[in-house]
């Protein structure tokens, strides 16, 4: 596993570290640390600062001796490109600092986790105005609409107790299931499967039968899972509610998901301000 | 053991009840018979004698191999006391046929939560429930714990609950509580102080220690429907007298995501 952490100077991106050192000690993923600047001329001695901080606060959630990733004895960034640079760390996994000149975190971020082939791509927030970035206007959003990987978003670091996923007849990968599964196993929480379905027959036997996989997939893992269906009306409704009260893991499928079709731009820009936790987009 | 009727058919609902029973087991040694019931189209030309005959083994075949299909994928351990039964007709009227000859101790079915309360009413008010010969155990999630929780309220009748809960888990590995659920439409769940239960809680409670099975824990909630579900998710199952009428707490049993047990 592959996890894109984008991340700029501010408190939102420090105080994800050690979710994400969690998230990668349960799943011996390979790490990325991504900063954007805007000039592309020299590497900027604050984002370098900050990366070597936001790794050595990773490091630290390790022990010393269950650390995967590698420790450069020198600091030397390499140049791949005009305003690109990066600084790997090679252990049993590789931990990569990066940073990137453009005039847009979500867009880089973007092609960044795509170009890297990331499994998930992770960011904070700042909770003061919905769920914002400091400098540029709806980079968790976008990252979340743009990403063709998962997106977590992590907005405060409240313990919770509940993940509530959300999902559709459409089908359902295993890295998805997965990352529900850390999620629940990093808070401790319980986990419950919303099924969302219009009316019809065929549609219904597909999701039960989703719901079933899911249900043995977790089931098999003693993860409690508790299962519920709702109609298409009511679920942007209890969606938001839920999001106050624990994180939301919303499964966009391909074009003739349900989900993807009722959970539009507006409405994650709705859930991103109304959680008090994370959201994850699974892909 | 307790002679055990599980309603099946291949949905997600029946996939949860397959399981939970196989973990009931664990607690209560159960003689577990499954059934399904084929229930004919309305337009099906069904004919008389040796064809209708035919045409029933057809579709007796059928439910069979859904049962089958059902124990394969499943994997359940758990010993059925016989073959699975299918039958072809009206699902309320043989199950209760079954139930009635067979002298079952309890019935076994699962249910899908979902926001809709009517479908959970129109449940206990279709002909199989209201004329139920045994206790109920309608099974919603897999809850894996081994604490019960008998749910009381100012309009359950005590003797009728703990007596009808006992039948089915006095001899139990279970542990109990007693939770007394008060209406409240408020921001938050409340817990009062036992005294706030009432004559009805306190019969409740000697009753249970009559029974052997004093609770652990008595808890007088006050708040709505729904948060006093979040409360009870943590349980087995939640047992409570067969609710007659809509109320908040069939709302209770409605959205309650741990499974529920019906005793009358």
């Amino acid at each position: 596993m592959k996890i894109l952490v984008t991340l700029d100077t501010k408190e939102y991106s420090q105080k994800i570290i050690k979710d994400v050192a969690r998230l990668a000690n349960n799943t011996l993923a390979d790490i990325v640390l991504l900063a954007v600047q805007e000039q592309s001329r020299e590497v900027s001695r604050e984002l370098t600062a900050a990366l070597l901080k936001y790794r050595q606060d990773l490091y630290s959630y390790f022990a010393p001796e269950e650390l995967p990733y590698g420790d450069n004895g020198e600091d030397r960034w390499e140049q791949q490109g005009k305003g690109d640079w990066t600084l790997t760390a090679r252990g049993m996994k590789q931990c990569v600092l990066r940073i990137r000149a453009g005039s847009s975190v979500s867009r880089l971020a973007v092609t960044t986790a795509r170009e890297m082939e990331c499994d998930l791509v992770v960011l904070g927030c700042s909770g003061e105005a919905g769920c914002e970035w400091d400098g540029e206007m709806n980079v968790p959003l976008r990252i979340a609409e743009d990403s063709s990987c998962p997106v977590l978003i992590i907005k405060n670091r409240t313990r919770v107790n509940q993940i509530v996923s959300i999902l559709d007849q459409s089908v359902v990968s295993q890295e998805a299931l997965e990352m529900v599964n850390q999620l629940v196993t990093v808070h401790g929480a319980g986990l419950k499967i919303i099924g969302v379905c219009k009316s019809k027959e065929s549609d219904r036997d597909r999701l039960e039968q989703r719901m079933v996989e899911l249900l043995r997939y977790y089931n098999d893992r003693s993860i409690d899972a508790w299962v519920k269906l709702i109609d298409t009306d009511d679920v942007r409704e209890y969606v938001t509610r839920w999001s106050q009260e624990g994180i939301v893991a919303l499964w966009m499928g391909g074009k003739q998901s349900l989900i993807r079709k009722l959970f539009g731009r507006s409405m994650i820009d709705r859930l991103l301000e109304s959680t008090r936790s994370s959201l994850l987009i699974l892909r | 053991m307790l002679k055990t009727l599980l309603y099946i058919n291949e949905d997600l609902a029946s996939s949860i009840a397959l399981r939970y029973t196989a973990y009931l087991n664990k607690f209560i040694p159960l003689s577990l018979h499954v059934t399904h019931v084929e229930e004919p189209e309305d337009d099906e030309q069904v004919g008389t004698g040796w064809v209708r005959r035919t045409w029933e083994d057809g579709v007796t075949s059928s439910g069979k191999q859904l049962i089958d299909r059902m124990l394969r994928t499943e994997k359940i351990d758990c010993l059925l006391a016989g073959r699975p039964k299918v039958f072809v007709g009206y699902r309320d009227t043989e199950i209760i046929y079954e139930l009635r000859s067979g002298n079952y101790d309890l019935f076994i079915e699962g249910y899908l939560n979902s926001p809709d309360q009517d479908r959970f009413y129109d449940l206990i008010r279709s002909p199989l429930y209201t004329n139920m010969p045994c206790p109920v155990l309608v099974t919603k999630n897999l809850s894996i714990s081994t604490r019960c929780a008998l749910l009381c309220a100012d309009s359950v009748d005590a003797e009728q609950l703990v007596r009808g809960s006992m039948r089915i888990l006095g001899e139990s590995r279970f542990t109990f509580d007693l939770v007394y659920f008060k209406f409240k439409d408020s921001e938050q769940l409340q817990t009062l102080d036992r005294e706030e239960g009432g004559t009805n809680l306190q019969n409740t409670l000697s009753l249970m220690e009559e029974e052997g099975h004093a609770p652990e824990q008595v808890s007088v909630l006050l708040g709505a429907p729904e948060q006093v579900c979040d409360h009870l998710k943590g349980y087995a199952l939640v047992s409570s007298t067969m609710p007659t009428r809509k109320s908040m707490r069939m709302s209770v049993l409605a959205n309650s995501l741990a499974s529920v047990l019906l005793v009358r």
